[in-house]
């Protein structure tokens, strides 16, 4: 029935159109009757069953609707492209079309006259491939590219950050395009700009170097016995030395490396604290003397034993996230199975073949190739491969990869053999000799081209094409059901140099969607992570460079498009001010804070929160910020650096608005711009004055004026935003408790949601009054919302 | 076969969870998918009901011959009310089959000591399978 009740209109139309059909058609054959009771021979029912009637004429009825919804094509071919296949003035070049599109587009276009011919690029131009090496190489010098650079550099905007060049978003505006294959499909992110650190020596002496870098509270450590096998890749958060909690560095992946001979760890440090872990590294070996007598022979020991190698750009890491990203790996990849196949290849020359365990590694990949998911494999395993060139086997176009027989045991995803987590890949000598034996793209064309009996056709067992290791790292993404489970889940891949662009391009032929920096913070805020946490000092720099580029963009408006900030009650629109802000709830002034990361207190404020109790004491509260995530209960829309409040009575039955506060700069403001305006004027006369005079400017005239207008553009700055803050909490009418530095929009949640902090002291005079909501507003906004806490307790 | 590997399997584990151990945190994974594809549909307790019920509206009216609802676990009752709702809807053209059956999950366990290993636990729980499929003509779209 709901089927016709959709067709209704098109169903009576098409009754009465019938209906006429057999009037005319009466009319004309007047001999013979049809119609029993008129004198014919056929006896018409007296009623007729419109279920019937209507599905005898369906395949009508389909049609009709079918050039109803589609009619005949009015666009040009070119407008008929998705979205992201369109460039710019494809109208006019017909290059820029699909190869197949483009001679129905000429076609077309010759029906409107072609466009003028283009003209002949320049000799300069024509002359820039042998310059472009050049070129390229000396803009390397000021930040370094990666190995899929020059890809990126086509596709994506662009952006410098800690040394490096790296890509912030696809060109495409494919935002929402990037969740959803993180949610759905497979986004790809080359994260090569992480820097391996290796560290090699024994165990003993690398745990008690960490010893007083790390904290046992946030975490297991590195020598936790679930990681030191090297079947698992963990995570550390790293302190400077013996300031637990205080100066936070950063979070660090890392690997044990389990050879025979030795033991060796590989950190994966983010480029914007590498200086930072080098000096402390560094420092933690050579600082030996300063130790009292009895460590000083324990570290002596060590510095001698501890080596330490900072190896920037030695890998290429990508990283995969989505569900389908097991899929696209699944088919990327050729694992080999025994050593016959790659007896040739130069780079096994030097190592133990005993120790390849091709034949495990071969059985293992076999065994979880077929899962849908990479969340159902074991949780941070490391999975070492030895697999195929990339180019062997790229699909001829893009294509989606679906994993077909799908086996329905869990078997073979409980449990991780030892011999494959180990990888050849982790012998820096190895690198060399395949960056050497490799062909490059115009040698693999050439051979495929024109040594090959069909010129062109591939051949998977090619032994001229040297197979490579592999390593790869699965990261389990959300665990708990608070969050859509497996969201967040994917691979990461570890590539020697050489191979980025070839993997890369792979990759993205069997369906991945490449993603840049962007990305990686969207998907830290739908995790409910923060990116760079404010306590360290990366996080500090990342605030004042947001902060530098809020403000330029405020104060490029002009005045009257300005938000009046002062009149929100707002005093710093653009950066969170954390040591004001605890200040503001302590008693004594707070010269330095931190971010709780205790997992155990963590887990108790959580009970707290959910009970309304009172938190428990401890040692510096006043100079604790505890990490909230926080979803918006009804309705609302959260932005960058929203302001997190205390609800008062009645506040949680009608959402209160901000009354208009006083501005008392105003006035001030609107007297100097009148006072500098004179000034000025009064210049411009006496310039004048002296040329008619002396006919010659006055230089001294001139730089007077410079000066004015740079002082007058300071003053109003600063009265537009002063920057001498004293306090913060009393600043509007609710108490502020925290900031929510990052904030946005959550596909995931399908509501508005922030992570940011709140002061350890006001979240205990929250949960005091018995309540655990609390109010947000935004920088630019009057309405308060209602937001729900929850508190982000996973490494 | 498959008997034995079950009740082999049910002994170990299923001790460790009933009374939780303090030394590890439980994590899920993801539960095995089966056949995956654009009229398969699995009904999840946090998806809003109107909109997987208007879901599989959408793909049956638009003509696909049948589709297949998965519920596991404290989703079972409503993936049963979806798949009766959708009878009543499309009444006399569409009919279900029922399936029942039990699917195993597996669980991480985290150590939080640093002088444990990362384990594994195998849970089972029931499951349900519901096929909608076409059995009267619809017309539209063959």
């Amino acid at each position: 029935m709901l089927f016709f009740r959709g067709f209704y209109c098109v169903k009576c139309s098409i009754f009465f159109f019938i209906i006429s059909i057999i009037k005319t058609s009466i009319k004309m054959d007047e001999t013979a009757e049809f119609d029993a009771s008129i004198g014919g021979t056929e006896h018409l029912p007296y009623t007729a069953n419109t279920l019937k009637f209507a599905a005898s004429r369906s395949i009508e009825i389909a049609a009709m609707t079918e050039s109803i919804l589609r009619p005949s094509k009015t666009k040009l071919i070119f407008q008929n492209l998705p979205v992201h296949m369109r460039r710019r003035v494809m109208s006019h070049n017909a290059k820029r079309l699909p190869n197949k599109l483009r001679a129905g587009h000429l076609e077309q276009l010759k029906k409107s006259g072609l466009p003028p011919k283009q003209k002949r690029p320049s000799r300069k131009y024509r002359r820039r491939p042998s310059n472009l090496l050049e070129e390229y190489n000396r803009r390397q010098k000021n930040n370094i590219w990666l190995e899929t650079h020059i890809w990126h550099a086509k596709r994506f905007h662009m952006i410098e950050r800690w040394g490096y060049r790296m890509a912030y978003a696809p060109c495409d505006k494919a935002f929402r395009a990037c969740y959803r294959a993180t949610s759905a499909h497979c986004l790809i992110q080359d994260i090569s700009y992480y820097t391996p650190v290796h560290i090699m020596g024994q165990e003993a002496a690398i745990k008690e170097l960490f010893s007083s870098v790390t904290s046992n509270s946030c975490g297991l450590g590195i020598c936790a016995k679930a990681y030191t096998d090297g079947k698992r890749e963990g995570s550390i958060h790293l302190y400077e030395k013996n300031t637990y909690p205080f100066s936070y560095i950063g979070k660090l992946q890392f690997i044990w490396d389990r050879n025979d001979k030795s033991k060796s760890l590989w950190l994966f440090v983010h480029p914007s604290q590498i200086k930072q872990v080098e000096l402390l590294l560094t420092d933690l070996i050579n600082d030996t003397f300063h130790c009292t007598e009895k460590r000083r022979k324990l570290m002596n020991n060590f510095s001698e034993n501890v080596k330490i190698k900072f190896l920037p750009l030695t890998f290429n890491r990508f990283r995969m996230t989505g569900p389908k990203s097991h899929a696209v790996l699944a088919h990327s990849i050729k694992c080999i199975d025994n050593l016959e196949k790659i007896k040739e290849n130069k780079w096994i020359k030097n190592l133990k073949l005993s120790n390849l365990y091709l034949n495990e590694r071969y059985n293992y990949w076999q065994n979880i190739k077929n899962a849908t998911s990479p969340s159902q494999i074991p949780s941070n395993v490391v999975v070492g491969l030895v697999v195929r060139d990339p180019r062997l086997c790229r699909p001829k176009h893009r294509t989606k990869s679906v994993i077909e027989n799908i086996s329905l045991d869990v078997k073979p995803y409980l449990d991780v053999p030892t011999s494959v987590s180990s990888s050849p890949l982790w012998d820096c000598d190895v690198h060399d000799s395949i960056k050497k034996q490799k062909l490059s793209n115009t040698q693999f064309i050439e051979h495929i081209t024109k040594t090959q009996l069909v010129p062109g056709e591939i051949n998977i067992d090619d032994p001229i094409l040297q197979s490579i290791p592999i390593v790869l790292i699965q990261r389990p993404g959300s665990q708990h059901s608070s969050k859509k489970i497996g969201y967040g889940s994917g691979w990461d891949i570890i590539i020697p140099p050489g191979y980025g662009l070839q993997f890369w391009q792979t990759f993205i032929m069997f369906g991945a969607r490449s993603g840049g920096h962007r990305e990686s913070e969207h998907l830290a805020l739908e995790m409910g992570d923060y990116y760079l946490p404010p306590d360290s000092k990366s996080g500090k720099e990342e605030e004042k460079r947001i902060e530098t580029e809020l403000r330029n963009k405020y104060f490029r408006l002009p005045p009257s498009k300005r938000v009046n900030y002062r009149k929100l009650g707002i005093v710093t629109p653009f950066i969170c001010p954390w040591k004001i802000l605890l200040t503001d709830w302590s008693d004594s002034s707070v010269n330095d804070f931190f971010v709780l990361r205790d997992r155990k207190l963590l887990q108790t404020l959580q009970d707290c929160i959910i009970n309304k109790k009172k938190l428990p004491q401890n040692e510096n509260t006043a100079s604790c910020l505890v990490p909230v995530y926080l979803k918006i209960a009804k309705k609302g829309n959260l932005k960058q650096n929203a302001i997190i409040c205390m609800p008062e009575e009645g506040d949680l039955l009608v959402m209160p608005q901000e009354l208009p506060c006083e501005d008392p700069n105003e006035k001030i403001r609107k007297q100097k711009r009148i006072e500098h305006r004179r000034q000025l004027k009064q210049l411009k006369r006496r310039r004048n004055k002296l040329k008619k005079a002396e006919k010659q400017v006055c230089i001294y005239n001139k730089s007077l004026k410079c000066f004015l207008s740079f002082k007058y553009v300071k003053v109003m700055r600063e009265l537009w935003l002063p920057s001498n803050i004293k306090s913060c909490r009393y600043t509007c009418s609710r108490q502020i408790l925290g900031f929510l530095p990052q904030a946005g929009y959550s596909f995931s949640e399908s509501r508005s949601c922030g992570v940011g902090f709140i002061a350890f002291n006001a979240l205990n005079t929250l949960l005091m009054k018995k309540l655990n909501q609390v109010l947000v507003r935004n920088v630019s906004s009057k309405k308060y919302r209602l937001a729900n806490i929850c508190l982000k307790i996973d490494q | 076969m498959a008997d034995e590997n079950i009740t082999q399997k049910k002994e170990e584990p299923k001790k460790k969870f009933k009374r939780p151990n303090k030394n590890y945190a439980v994590k899920k994974r993801l539960p095995l998918r089966p056949v995956e594809g654009d009229n398969v549909i699995f009904i999840t307790k946090k998806t809003n009901f109107k909109a997987q019920l208007d879901k599989c509206c959408d793909l049956l009216t638009k003509g696909e011959k049948e589709i297949i609802l998965h519920g596991l676990g404290a989703a079972i009752q409503r993936c049963c009310n979806l798949a009766l709702q959708l009878e009543i809807l499309f009444s006399g053209t569409y009919q279900i089959e029922v399936n029942t059956g039990t699917v195993d999950l597996v669980d991480d366990l985290e150590p939080l000591s640093d002088d444990l290993d990362f384990g594994s636990q195998v849970r089972h729980s029931s499951s349900i399978h519901i096929r909608v499929f076409r059995t009267a003509m619809l017309g539209a779209n063959q």
